[in-house]
């Protein structure tokens, strides 16, 4: 103890007391020097000769020996810094094998992280374009609110400093007012004009909104977003107070939002005001979502309890029916939950596994440092003799590496880069968000960050064994150095082992999440998305809605004569891509299901082709029909699990269902029962859903076009499109695509992480497969003569390789071994992203460890056979 | 390292230090002197060597030293061996003679 403290106050004296110390070893020299030279001349040596001789007894210069005898201090890190790293550099270029390879590895693995890493954080992560975004928060009850809630809660705000509601729509525009064509589709937000005081975000041009934009009949105006400006508008400086023809009539431009800001989503590319006005019918039907912000952030409780202070005001004002009630479940989520979902399980996953791709990465690089220091053993045990101390040693291999890693994290730089933008453009990210990413600045400081850990993390191992071994006398030499080796190996093994952990902890994830999503492709949907396009169409707002539904009804008949079309149908709303409100619905013969009980479901439109085109069946009855027009017998086409739950061991058909969602109520009769099919996503529960047909409830303003065909999309599509525009240039035709599509989009979850896990668990194989490569390789090298000796005395090559291969796996394995003990031990945190598969799914499992073994056994195998090719008299030579 | 032979490894230098700062106290050169005229110039150790050697025995506690002035007024600092140090010399030079009788037997003509 008394040892360890005088030690310690040494030392410190040393760091703090410098100029000291250097000072007293200085005249010590000095002195050393001066009684040379008079001992020498005592001799009788003459005084010049005597200068000479005791310098060069003196080994030269002072500094020189100086430099030899503070050695031992350790506290001269900045100084030898510099040297070491200079004497690092001349290692690289003399080795450039070893140093490609090494800077290869931990660059890939730096950049691969760097880049994923910055591309989840940017599309899970990332910020919205809005001040303080942690203020603001949207109410429950998505498109549910009505006017007469939001004028009575405007006046109770309670913590919220600012209210808004809005809603989203879309109408045929042109952008020039004087054009007859050339119409498209613009998707815009109805807002009160209280939604930029809740963003916080002001229009870059143009005054935007006044108080006075949300009075009933005011002029219209529109607020643009960037975008627009730019692309359809040409940028114009003049452009506030322009007018563009929107619905068919002329809107007012009164700003322009800065560059970059969305709401509440990058494809939404206008704002216009909403006019609550209480004389309109609209003005208690529930459309609109409640968003506010609060003066600061406050805790969830806080902010959930006085969403529940309003839900009592409202429960207090007005009458809610019990499915409807609003009052229940009151709370407030942030609006980055609101817009980008739920996001913490996926980066967390994402982190762990970019964490396990680093690690095996860096853990090759350490085999390879390992491998060259204990492959330098003669040339340690030099430097020792000439009184480098163990940690002088240690500092160059840390120099070494840390000039390794720094020269890796110039490459990972570039390519997280690089990479960034290749995966931006390979996501299957949301309409318009691509465009919004951009590396940051973050990237070249976070690989820098990365290359320093890695450094260290790497000089440890080779650090320990110098410091373990001391290289005092020849006579330990030897020892020494097949004791390193020894210790190498030992820790080569252990290396491999931790790699092939990892790696199948990657890889077992990432076969779990492709075998969800086969599992989620080949559910059956209840419709057959192959062969089928769909079309927005945005009739014209300046003429009465009955023009509109006979555009339809004419549009319909066009299509389906076009060549190769086999069914046509409309809709207003798509499966699993646009969601969808139920309504409140009362069932004949069910009186325990009235009142507040009532069920709600989900009201679909459907023309007489719709279930042809959408490849869905009718299991029961039939379907709708060409007779059921406006004039007839309301009906409706129920799905499966509706007609099971209302009429449970009865048939449906000839059962009546009263809806009120139109204002009015209408007894409709269940004439048939339809195959249960996805409506609003592809793995949840799906909702009791009404097929209505389209004739008796005209879609107002546009409906979906759903077209089957047997010709590529890429031929029907501008078919469509063309007859549609034949019929009337002024209508617009948006949203093509392919029901695929939209149907891949609705798995964009599990797709976005299948895909990272997929390219992290392959990078995984890959750099564990070169660590396996790397150890083979260098045990092999170091054993050739006693391959030699193996093969002179008769073993074949056969038995070399097999043995070499053997020796090799045995870590792969017990890594193996520990990697699959891993996965199940996640299995936990798996599962939540794993859709009919369990986390133990033996196929997942069987596939990852075969993977990687197989790897494992092909880079054994090549450095194995060259051991097997040794010629005993070439071994034996180059001992 | 050209000289070769007449080289001492350090673990042996550090004995041989501990060795004559037992007969009384000396300086750097002093000590470097010593080993040359005691092995009958068959020894020498290199400044470098000898201080880092010096320094490194401070540290363990098995020498101290202090500044003084020699006999002809010259400022040296002088090193005097430990309680410490002298338990340390004994140890090494049980191990030594211990080791050295093993290597003459062997080396030894039949």
């Amino acid at each position: 103890m008394w040892r360890l403290l005088s030690d310690l106050t040494f030392r410190l004296r040393a760091v703090f007391r410098r100029g000291d110390a250097d000072r007293d070893l200085g005249d010590e020299l000095a002195h050393h020097r001066a009684m040379e030279v008079a001992h020498l001349r005592a001799a009788g040596a003459s005084a010049d000769a005597a200068e000479r001789a005791a310098a060069r007894r003196m080994g030269g210069d002072g500094a020189r020996q100086r430099e030899t005898a503070r050695g031992g201090w350790g506290v001269q890190v900045l100084d030898d810094l510099l040297a070491d790293v200079r004497y690092a550099l001349r290692q690289m270029r003399r080795h450039p094998g070893f140093t490609a390879i090494a800077v290869l590895t931990v660059g890939l693995g730096i950049g691969a992280t760097v880049a994923l890493s910055s591309v989840a954080n940017a599309v899970i992560l990332r910020a919205l374009p809005y001040a303080n975004e942690d203020h603001i928060h949207v109410f429950w009850r998505d498109y549910d609110w009505r006017g007469d809630e939001y004028d009575f809660l405007r006046e109770r705000k309670g913590v919220f400093s600012d209210l808004a509601a809005f809603s989203t729509s879309d109408d045929a525009y042109i952008a020039d007012p004087r054009a007859t064509t050339g119409a498209q589709d613009l998707r815009f937000v109805v807002t009160t004009p209280s939604l930029f005081d809740v963003l916080g975000v002001r229009p870059a041009l143009g005054p935007g909104f006044t108080a006075d934009d949300d009075r009933p009949h005011a002029p219209p105006v529109i607020v643009i977003s960037h975008g627009m400006w730019q692309d359809d508008l040409g940028g114009d400086p003049n452009v506030i107070g322009r007018r563009i023809l929107l619905g068919g009539a002329p809107v007012t431009i009164v700003g322009v939002m800065p560059s970059g800001f969305y709401f509440p989503t990058p494809d939404y590319r206008a704002w216009r005001p909403l006019q609550l006005d209480p004389a309109s019918p609209q003005y208690t039907n529930g459309y609109l979502v409640l968003v506010g912000r609060t003066p600061a952030g406050l805790p969830a409780a806080r902010l959930n309890a006085d969403a529940q202070r309003i839900a009592r005001d409202l429960g207090m004002r007005f009458r809610y029916p019990v499915a409807w009630d609003k009052t229940k479940d009151a709370h407030v989520v942030p609006v980055h939950t609101y817009l980008l979902g739920s996001v913490r399980g996926p980066i967390l996953l994402l982190l762990v596994a970019v964490a396990l791709l680093l690690v095996i990465a860096s853990a090759n690089t350490a085999a390879l440092v390992l491998a060259r220091t204990s492959d330098r053993g003669q040339e340690m045990v030099v430097r020792t003799a000439m009184g480098a101390g163990g940690w002088r040693l240690v500092r160059q291999v840390g120099a070494e590496s840390l000039v390794l890693s720094l020269a890796a994290a110039c490459l990972g730089a570039g390519v997280a880069e690089w990479g960034f933008r290749l995966l931006v453009a390979r996501l299957p990210l949301g309409a318009g968000v691509a465009g919004t990413l951009a590396p940051g600045l973050a990237v070249p400081g976070v690989a820098f960050a990365l290359a320093l850990a890695i450094a260290c993390a790497i000089a440890i191992a080779p650090a320990r064994g110098l410091l373990r071994r001391r290289f005092d006398s020849s006579l330990a030499r030897e020892r020494s150095e097949a004791g390193l080796r020894r210790g190498a190996r030992r820790v080569h093994t252990a290396i491999v082992a931790v790699q092939v952990t990892f790696a199948i902890m990657l890889a077992a994830g990432a076969a779990l999440l492709i075998r969800t999503v086969d599992r989620i492709r080949a559910l059956d949907p209840g419709f057959d998305a192959r062969g089928v396009a769909t079309f927005g169409v945005v009739t014209r707002g300046d003429l009465p809605p009955e023009a509109g539904v006979q555009y339809l009804r004419d549009l319909v008949v066009r299509v389906a004569a076009l060549p190769a079309v086999t069914a046509v149908g409309i809709t207003n709303r798509l499966p699993v891509r646009d969601g969808g409100f139920q309504g409140v619905v009362t069932i004949e013969g069910r009186p325990d299901l009235d009142g507040a009980a009532r069920p709600s479901a989900l009201y679909r439109l459907a023309s007489p082709g719709y279930f042809a085109a959408m490849g869905m069946h009718v299991v029961e009855g039939r379907g709708i029909d060409s007779t059921d027009l406006a004039g007839t017998t309301p009906v409706t086409v129920v799905n499966e699990s509706f007609a099971r739950a209302m009429w449970p061991g009865q048939s449906a058909i000839g059962k009546h269902v009263t809806t009120g969602w139109t204002g009015t109520r209408i007894a409709r009769e269940v004439v048939g029962v339809a195959r249960e099919a996805r409506m609003t996503d592809m793995t949840g529960p799906v909702p009791f859903t009404m097929f209505v047909p389209a004739e008796q409830s005209p879609p107002r303003g546009g409906a979906v076009l759903v077209v089957r065909t047997t010709a590529p999309m890429a031929v029907v599509m501008p078919e469509v499109r063309n007859a549609a525009a034949a019929l009337d240039p002024l209508v617009a035709v948006s949203n093509i695509e392919s029901m695929e599509t939209v149907v891949t989009r609705a798995l964009a979850q599990p797709l976005r992480l299948r895909f990272f896990l997929g390219v992290f668990a392959t990078l995984a194989i890959v750099l564990s497969a070169v660590g396996v490569y790397g150890t083979v390789r260098y045990a092999v090298a170091r054993r050739r003569a006693e391959f030699g000796i193996q093969m002179a005395l008769g073993a074949s090559p056969g038995r070399v390789l097999a043995g070499v291969v053997r020796g090799a796996l045995a870590p792969v394995v017990l890594g193996a071994g520990f990697g699959l003990a891993g996965t199940l031990l996640m299995s936990r945190a798996l599962s939540g992203f794993l859709y009919g598969v369990a986390p133990s799914d033996l196929p997942s499992l069987v596939a990852a460890t075969g993977s990687l073994l197989a790897s494992a056994i092909v880079a054994a195998t090549v450095p194995a056979v060259q051991a097997s090719r040794t010629s005993p008299a070439a071994a034996l030579r180059a001992e | 390292m050209g000289t070769g032979s007449t080289d001492i490894i350090r673990g042996t230098a550090d004995m041989l230090i501990l060795r004559l700062l037992a007969i009384e106290p000396m300086h750097g050169w002093g000590i470097g002197r010593h080993i040359e005229q005691r092995s009958k110039e068959n020894l020498r150790i290199q400044p470098g060597a000898l201080y880092a050697s010096l320094h490194r025995l401070t540290r363990e506690g098995w020498i101290r030293s202090a500044w003084r002035t020699t006999d002809n007024g010259q400022r040296a600092r002088y090193y005097t061996l430990t309680a410490a140090g002298a338990r340390r010399l004994a140890e090494e030079t049980a191990n030594w003679r211990r080791l050295s009788r093993g290597v003459a037997l062997i080396l030894a003509p039949e």
